[in-house]
């Protein structure tokens, strides 16, 4: 199979209602490889989204299909490739961390003997290797969250759903999990779709991004392409000089703000050197501690496409 | 003058379980951010804060007052819970309403408190459903509503940013934002740093029960003397950079990326980006960017707490 | 030489096309009813009957090497489909079924419930019906154990007793009636026990009414009859209706005067009811969130 270039997930015109409530109306969209983040408000329709991905839901119009099967007539096919790490709690009572996920790989397929073996191994890569003989109801919230990716990804799906898959983890929880899902997403024949409120998490791990709003795609693509840099307005950290070197940089014909917490942004004329930047920093001691041409942050990108004013 | 909020040698067990040892604490106006892994002891501190628990050892003054069985400080005190805990039954109105009652608000007063309240967290419109039928972003909002109704100077906020989507989340940090200006102590948590580093560069992490750091991020940052600080560079010929910092003696690591980045770490920034400026003009460099992957709060708190 | 490298690894495995999903959901079924604290104390239990009749059986055929022990007109005992069918609808032996249930069946959908773990399942290539199948099979597993598995073999043990095929030669249905007693047994508490506990998100109150109910309405049936002197009431006793409906299979005697086909009719009403809770409740969980 070669990478890349294949599209795993191809929506067109899904639509979808639960009642008078119109969830998803028309959303048409194609992704492919790496990690992709699907963002939006509450009620955007994210979650419907998924839903319909799994073949839960039955789209009311439109068409689809996930890893070439169609989401209306192909679900098992669908299922059987796809690991879903579910936004809320999730677990079956009574039973340690092996039993739950070899019992969930052998729903999903696997057979027996080859499910044990790779509960053991999949418990061990999230983490969960010393607590996996534990009962699951004495696991905290962060050993559940990983245990909801375990099991998530004992069958080696080749996509993978993730809802909102660092919700109640603290910081550290957190970047272990983010870490984990890099890894995988780096594997080239794996896809990941991640949901999630927070920006910052989607920023770091993933390649692509959808967001919707109201039941439509309101932005898609790379996020490298989303958030161009912006080569006139550069981020800017100084430190130390006389103060001169910000006159100066108004001199060259520089157009300087300072935000609340000491950055600036520096409005840069077309054609304008940046050396004559640094030489006016070495000529006035002045430490140029941080320096970035300005991309839109996600968060612009998100509340630009939800049509909320900045 | 004296701080708002101020904690004397703080200790609490539940039991023989540990919740706070020995936290000595000064926080004054302005927004404060409260740090920490799970189980540290955040809300312990928030509830001792708040004077829903009593401390084992040690004292909580607010303003100066003691808080523990003192209901005339309460009034000035609004605390946003992590959990929810709504009467579901009842409406978005009826709630706050009846919670403003209790504080002792004229019915007339209470009213407008209430309207004004639940429009700036714009659930008016919204006020007459019942709370069973709330999204979990309009929950988080009637929380920080009522925290903030009776228009208090003391507000203490556990994870008001929850389960908030990003526009939610935005409108909140803006709120909040806006709340400083009077002149109020705010003390908020939250698990997601970066929205912490939004709020506020003053922050107390808190570790197994302990004050592990307090103060600026940048500031602590800088305290961190086992971990060299991290320097990226981007510019057209990164080898050369490099050979030539390579002869300065602090610094300590130069690593080349696989996409041209140039990593650099060094025990003394002042020198380090003192002399950055002069060289970039005499090897006649075109410099792209100049960053600090570890100077913001995720390295603080990895290098504190530990990985 | 090979390192092994740090990260995540491919499972090289092929996963099975056709395959009958709700076999791993009744086999971890069966073993987590077993874990479950004073199982086997209660499991052990509700043989006891199995073996009473069992030495009925010997008796009957040894009943002249006890002649000194036994009272001169005392009635012999006979061993017709009768005997079976009282061994079958014994009511210990039903009560320790209902017990059995609260062990192996309350948790069944209630625990799922409760963890949201429906979307667990049905996030694999589920049909719902392999879920509802593999739930019931567990139920069926353990009331089979009980009806089934003794009533065939008290017919070999008499078999093997009285060395003759002579039981077989009389009533030659006997077999087939024991088989589809059990079966429909099986079917009914299956429905029973699984609507119980889909109607509930904590497995004790489904505990509780899957007793309850059983015990309550066999309690309210005795109470009506001194009401109304009307012998239809015992159609309220789910224990009353099991035995009504047994009694055509065996060519018994009912217990009241009430057709059968009455009790056939509640106890198909259960299954039915069973059936529809369980599809409403799981299409609410997986569809509406």
């Amino acid at each position: 199979m070669s990478a890349g270039k294949t599209v795993d997930i191809e929506l067109k015109d899904i639509a979808y209602s639960y009642g008078p409530i119109e969830a998803l109306r028309g959303v048409s969209l194609s992704l492919g490889a790496g990690a992709t983040g699907l963002l939006g408000p509450n009620g955007a329709g994210k979650s419907t989204l998924l839903r319909i991905l799994l073949g839960f839901l039955e789209p009311d119009s439109g068409e689809g299909r996930v890893l070439g099967y169609d989401i209306r007539f192909e679900r098992d096919d669908i299922r059987r490739r796809v690991g879903y790490m579910p936004e809320d709690d999730c677990l079956l009572p009574g039973m340690d961390a092996v039993t739950f996920t070899s019992y969930l790989g052998e729903l999903a397929g696997m057979p027996r003997q080859e499910a044990m073996k790779r509960a053991h191994d999949v418990l061990f890569y999230v983490g969960l290797g010393e607590a996996r003989y534990r009962f699951l109801e004495t696991y905290s919230a962060g050993m559940k969250q990983r245990l909801k990716l375990a099991q998530a990804l004992v069958h080696d799906p080749p996509l993978l759903f993730l809802d909102e898959p660092t919700a109640n983890l603290d910081p550290r929880g957190r970047t272990d999990i983010l870490e984990l899902i890099a890894d995988i997403a780096a594997k080239k024949d794996i896809r990941v779709l991640i949901s999630s409120h927070i920006l910052s998490d989607i920023e770091s791990v993933c390649s692509q991004a959808v967001i919707l709003n109201k039941g439509r795609v309101a932005a898609l693509g790379r996020l490298a392409d989303l958030r161009q840099p912006n080569f006139n307005l550069f981020e800017m950290r100084v430190k130390g000089g006389s103060g001169k070197f910000l006159k100066d940089l108004t001199g060259l014909g520089c157009r300087v703000e300072e935000t609340e917490d000491g950055l600036l942004r520096v409005f840069m004329p077309v054609g304008l050197d940046r050396k004559k930047v640094f030489r006016l920093a070495a000529e006035d001691r002045t430490q140029i501690r941080h320096f970035l041409p300005s991309r839109t942050s996600l968060e612009d990108l998100f509340a630009q496409s939800v049509g909320v004013e900045g | 003058m004296t701080p708002v909020i101020q904690t004397r040698k703080l200790s609490k067990w539940y039991g023989n379980i540990l919740g706070l040892s020995e936290v000595s604490l000064e926080i004054g106006p302005g927004i404060t951010g409260l740090l920490g892994p799970n189980g540290a002891g955040k809300s312990t501190l928030m509830k001792l804060l708040t004077g829903q628990l009593k401390p084992s050892l040690g004292r909580v003054l607010l303003a100066g007052e003691g808080v523990w069985n003192n209901p005339a400080l309460f009034r000035r005190i609004g605390y946003c819970p992590e959990h929810d805990s709504f009467y579901e039954d009842t409406t978005g109105r009826q709630f706050l309403d009846g919670l403003l009652r209790l504080h002792g608000f004229g019915a007339a007063e209470a009213a407008r408190r209430t309207e004004s309240a639940l429009r700036l967290v714009e659930i008016w419109g919204d006020e007459n459903r019942l709370i069973r039928g709330y999204s979990r972003g309009m929950r988080q909002r009637l929380k920080v509503a009522q925290a903030l109704a009776h228009d208090p100077e003391i507000l203490i906020l556990d994870e008001p940013l929850n389960g908030l989507d990003p526009l939610g989340k935005r409108k909140i940090i803006r709120l909040i934002k806006e709340l400083k200006a009077g002149n109020r102590t705010i003390l908020v948590s939250s698990h997601v740093l970066p929205e912490v580093e939004a709020l506020t560069r003053d922050i107390r992490l808190l570790h197994q029960g302990k004050i592990i750091a307090a103060g600026d991020i940048h500031d602590i940052r800088d305290l961190i003397d086992a971990h060299p600080h991290v320097v990226a560079l981007r510019c057209d010929r990164p080898r050369k950079l490099a050979a030539r910092l390579m002869e300065e003696p602090h610094v300590l690591k130069v690593h080349f990326g696989p996409d041209g980045l140039l990593t650099l770490e060094t025990d003394n920034r002042d020198l380090f980006f003192g002399g950055l400026p002069a060289l970039v003009v005499e090897l006649d460099l075109e410099i792209e960017e100049i960053t600090s992957p570890d100077d913001n709060l995720q390295a603080v708190f990895d290098y504190l707490v530990g990985k | 030489m090979s390192i092994r490298e740090k990260g995540y690894h491919r499972w090289d495995g092929r996963l099975e096309e056709r395959r009958r999903g709700w076999k791993p959901i009744a086999r971890l079924g069966i073993r987590l009813a077993f874990k479950r604290k004073h199982f086997k104390f209660a499991f052990s239990l509700s043989f006891l009957p199995a073996f009473v009749f069992l030495a009925g059986i010997y008796l009957s055929e040894r009943l002249q090497d006890f002649e000194g022990i036994v009272r001169k007109g005392a009635m012999p005992l006979r061993v017709v489909p009768g005997y079976f069918l009282s061994y079958l609808t014994a009511d210990f032996v039903l009560f320790m079924t209902v017990v059995l249930l609260i062990f192996c069946a309350a948790g069944l959908v209630a625990d799922d419930l409760k963890h949201n773990a429906l979307q667990l399942y049905f996030a694999r290539p589920l049909a719902k019906r392999d879920y509802v199948l593999g739930k019931a099979a567990v139920v069926m597993f353990f009331v089979l154990l009980l009806t089934l598995v003794p009533g065939l073999l008290l017919v070999v043990f008499k078999i093997v007793f009285s060395g003759s095929f002579g039981l077989l030669r009389d009533h030659p249905g006997l077999p087939l009636a024991i088989v589809v007693y059990s079966a429909a047994a099986a079917v009914f508490f299956a429905s029973y026990s699984l609507l119980l506990s889909s109607l509930s998100r904590n497995r004790r109150t489904a505990s509780f009414l899957i007793f309850g109910i059983y015990v309550f309405s066999d309690m309210l049936a005795e109470i009506l009859r001194g009401i109304f002197r009307t012998p239809y009431v015992g159609l309220v006793s789910v224990k009353t209706n099991l035995k009504l409906a047994a009694a055509p299979l065996f060519g018994t005697k009912p217990v009241l005067e009430v057709p059968s086909v009455y009790a056939f009719v509640v106890l198909a009403a259960v299954v039915a009811a069973g059936a529809w809770v369980m599809n409403r409740r799981i299409r609410g969980v997986t569809i509406i969130k």
